[in-house]
């Protein structure tokens, strides 16, 4: 007889969930307004979105979007940098203000009964910006000490290099969003100021309220800081993503490297791609979560790794589809013969019906998990107010999910994958790995140095 | 949530249970302290305890290897675990109609592990494990600093000189039978906390629990921790200069402080938070806003109860500076807080910035366990994670300006200098 805990207990029934209601209006001069009650939260998120981001660059200014953002944080026409540090602290609140791609963004989370003042604090920072020269120029350099930095770090070079690698020259997206060196050294405050004075506009913006909040309420705030912002932008550019194409191996030399950092791929899919729901189940599916194919085999069964992943960056144009891991120095060539073939096996035939069971019901089950926070909650709304995704985008998505059958994978494997016109990348030690990588005859290599331009 | 309910039971076997019932989202969060980390592990088997970690996903009696992680992924549920110095934790955050799955799971490792082992899943994780380390400390810049602090902070053969992740030659020389007596000695119930937060009926939790880890019996033998004294001061000033693979020198200076859960301890938590939390503390003020000597600054302390912990405070030199500038105007920072200790506004702000970073630590399910485990675990007292902020709150200037007098000076502190292995080189020439 099987004793009773030798068996896998019965799931109860589950509970429903969907995510939270929200809604959302236009405000004062084109803002967009969303808010997401939460009646039962003690924090209360704020983010404010502009079509700011490095899209919105012109290409000779790269970076200026990263660092506008950051120099916002330092300062107001009232405060300098340490007071509005401070006055920002007291309410218990940091304020932070980023880029990406597709958008510029800054908000903070607080406990309720502060969030009214911080929505204050933020206004008079979007709206009579500091911009002082010094800061500006101290932050300009501690992003050049960083990206200097970056050289040291086998990852970071190793994302570089591929961008660098796998995009054709004329794309912006050969490049880290924050910009490289050259871009960054020649910027001046006064270029950030216009490109705030540009993209930090009402217009394509949004205002994202998270948490014990009522709708009333937070429009009233909202109203009362920015309700007469005012002023139109011009938005994003048209991002070319040609792909160089064909089969290439460059290894970033980093001699001593114990390791070698491991990228392969291509240039992937744009947001809105009509595969989007395959795509994304069968990256998952390849690279992942632990019981990946990538993760299975390098980590659990060849011990190459501390771990194998792949994805899809989606941005508004496409971003790259990439295959990483860091693998021992001694069997990259290896790990790189392993992973290609995980990339062909995708598209060889369509997944066993049980593994994609497990995968579909990962992304189904753990829908809960990631709106749990008043954060999260907020970062749901923002690729439907950034992408203009349909509004009930969460409430139909698990549905979608679960739409997604062995053929479609297979369909989306054979449009989305060319391992044989990926680009491989590896930083690590040349020397060491590149007789085995010419013994493997994976494709033309290449060596370059960390600092070559 | 002001006030985090906690119900307490302990099993026959000595299992302290803690289930702390919150209905807001259908998720429920599992979280396993066991009382053993680094600091337990026998002279040569450094690394030991993390390595052991990785063998408990390697299956067990009734789960196979990759089925942990498959069955917990596959209801939508995320997992992990963690080794450091004090304790191994092992936790699920999954949708709370799966609850008794991750008991069930949780149980069948506690309770049947060896069965399963092979040297073959030794030698894999082995692997696993030594790209680990390849990967967050031999191939990082600056990757070996923590270890190096571990060392130079207190004597060889002391249970904190060696670092969590250790040593590859230790990694090597682990066997099996080291696992069979790791999990004997250690992976018991009574030398465990298990902790339920989340979506779940306590009284039904309750029952599972006892169904399925009621039977697992207590090792009557739990060895008595390792001696962990060492004088409260380091005796003088320790110094380390290491030439890496770095672009930017960064110096690290560190303390010997009293050990987490103490109120000597408690002070200087709040002075990490002066020295390097915001914009607006002390060390970003001075070092990068101001004199713009630093790139960026860090300032921590490590929540080790087993006895003396540590302040530690880093700042990575900008470009052009020399870090010897940078060291000095760092010290002199750090000194200013014993003297003149913090200002009332400076005290009021970094207590308004703990009570909202606690609250956000306590937002998720996972966390909230994972602190009562803490608590349940190092002092057998959950309560304490509601009263953090009010502990916080105590402590007076008065307090910061003799906690920074005593353990703070020239006569207990550790300036480790990474460099750029190059500069070493020219240095040398």
């Amino acid at each position: 007889m099987t004793p009773p805990n030798a068996l896998r207990p019965a799931p109860g029934p589950p509970r429903p969930y969907h995510f939270p209601d929200f809604t959302h209006r236009p405000l004062g001069q084109g803002l967009t307004l969303w808010v997401v009650p939460l009646p039962d939260r003690e924090l209360v998120s704020v983010q404010l979105l502009v079509d700011g981001g490095a899209a919105a660059e012109s290409e000779p200014e790269g970076g200026i979007a990263a660092l506008t953002a950051e120099t916002l944080v330092t300062g107001t026409r009232r405060l300098d940098g340490h007071a509005f540090a401070e006055a920002t602290e007291r309410l218990g609140i940091e304020i932070f203000a980023d880029s990406s791609w597709d958008v510029a963004r800054s908000g903070f989370s607080a406990l309720a009964d502060r969030y009214p003042a911080g929505l204050e604090l933020l206004a008079e920072m979007v709206r009579e910006p500091r911009f002082d020269e010094g800061e500006f120029d101290r932050l300009r350099e501690e992003r050049l000490a960083d990206i200097l930095q970056s050289r040291s770090e086998p990852g970071r070079l190793a994302d570089e290099w591929f961008l660098r690698a796998v995009y054709a020259d004329d794309s912006p997206y050969a490049r880290l969003s924050a910009g490289t060196p050259e871009t960054v050294e020649p910027l001046t405050v006064e270029q950030a100021r216009a490109h705030h004075a540009r993209h930090w506009r009402p217009d394509r913006a949004h205002l994202v309220v998270a948490g014990p909040v009522r709708v009333d309420d937070v429009v009233r705030a909202a109203e009362a800081t920015l309700g007469d912002w005012d002023g139109t932008s011009p938005g994003h550019r048209t991002i070319p993503v040609a792909d160089r194409g064909g089969r290439r191996i460059v290894v970033v030399d980093r001699p001593g490297s114990v390791q070698s950092e491991l990228r392969v791929g291509h240039v992937g899919i744009e947001r809105s791609h009509p595969d989007y729901f395959p795509a994304l189940v069968m990256a998952a599916l390849l690279g992942g979560t632990f019981s990946s194919r990538l993760n299975q085999r390098l980590r659990e069964e060849l011990g190459y790794t501390y771990g194998a992943r792949a994805a899809f960056d989606m941005r508004r144009a496409a971003g790259p589809f990439s295959a990483r891991a860091a693998v021992q120095t001694e069997v990259t060539a290896d790990a790189v013969r392993e992973t290609l073939a995980l990339v062909e096996g995708m598209r060889a035939a369509p997944p066993d019906e049980a593994e994609l069971r497990e995968v579909i019901d990962f992304l189904i089950g753990v829908f809960p998990l990631r709106f749990e926070t008043t954060g999260g909650a907020a970062a749901g709304i923002e690729p439907i107010a950034v992408y203009g995704l349909d509004h009930d985008w969460w409430a139909t998505y698990r549905d979608r999910i679960e739409a997604v059958g062995p053929v479609q994978v297979h369909d989306a494997a054979v449009d989305l994958l060319r391992p044989a016109d990926a680009l491989i990348v590896l930083a690590g030690d040349a020397a060491r790995v590149r007789p085995d990588l010419e013994a493997a005859d994976l494709g033309p290599i290449e060596v370059v140095r960390p600092a070559d331009d | 949530m002001a006030h985090i309910p906690i119900q307490r039971h302990r099993l026959d076997n000595g299992l302290r249970v803690i289930l702390s019932p919150d209905g807001r989202t259908p998720i429920v969060a599992v979280n396993l302290w066991y009382g053993v980390g680094s600091r337990h592990e026998e002279r040569g088997r450094t690394g030991f305890a993390h390595l052991f970690e990785h063998m408990m996903f390697q299956g067990s009696a009734n789960v196979a290897k990759g089925e942990h992680f498959a069955m917990v992924n596959g209801v939508g549920g995320t997992l992990n675990a963690s080794t450091w110095t004090d304790r191994t934790n092992y936790f699920e955050t999954l949708p709370s109609h799966e609850l008794e799955l991750a008991l069930w799971l949780e149980s069948d490792r506690m309770a049947s592990l060896l069965p399963a082992m092979t040297q073959e899943k030794l030698d894999n994780q082995r692997d696993v494990v030594k790209n680990e380390r390849r990967s967050s400390v031999d191939n990082q810049p600056y990757g070996t600093a923590e270890e190096r602090m571990q060392a130079l902070l207190w004597p060889e053969g002391h249970p904190y000189h060696h670092s969590t992740i250790g040593s590859m030659e230790d990694l090597s020389a682990a066997s099996l039978e080291d696992v069979s007596r790791f999990f004997a000695t250690y992976y018991a119930p009574n030398n465990a906390v298990l902790t339920v937060a989340g979506d779940f009926d306590p009284e039904a939790a309750l029952a599972a629990v006892g169904r399925h880890f009621g039977p697992i019996p207590a090792n009557p033998d739990l060895p008595p921790s390792p001696i962990m004294d060492v004088p409260d001061s380091l005796g003088g000033e320790v110094r380390e200069v290491v030439p890496d693979q770095v672009e930017l020198p960064r110096v690290h200076v560190a303390y010997r402080i009293p050990p987490f859960g103490t109120e000597g301890h408690q002070a200087f938590d709040v002075v990490s938070d002066l020295l390097g939390t915001g914009r607006a503390s002390r060390l970003y003020r001075s070092l990068v806003r101001e004199r713009q000597l630093a790139a960026d600054v860090a300032a921590f302390v490590f929540p080790w109860a087993g006895g003396s912990t540590v302040l530690a405070v880093w700042a990575t030199a900008r470009p052009e500076i020399e870090v010897d500038t940078l060291e000095a105007q760092l010290l002199d920072d750090v000194a200013r807080l014993a003297t003149d200790g913090p200002t009332d506004d400076e005290l009021a702000r970094v207590r308004t910035l703990h009570a909202a970073a606690a609250e956000q630590g306590l937002e998720q399910v996972g966390e909230r366990a994972d602190r009562l485990s803490q608590y349940a675990c190092l002092f057998d007292r959950p309560e304490m994670v509601n009263t953090e902020i009010e502990r916080y709150d105590a402590v007076t200037a008065g307090q910061v300006r003799q906690a920074m007098a005593d353990r703070a000076g020239a006569d207990n502190r550790l300036v480790l200098t990474y460099i750029p292995a190059e500069d070493a080189a020219e240095d040398a020439a």
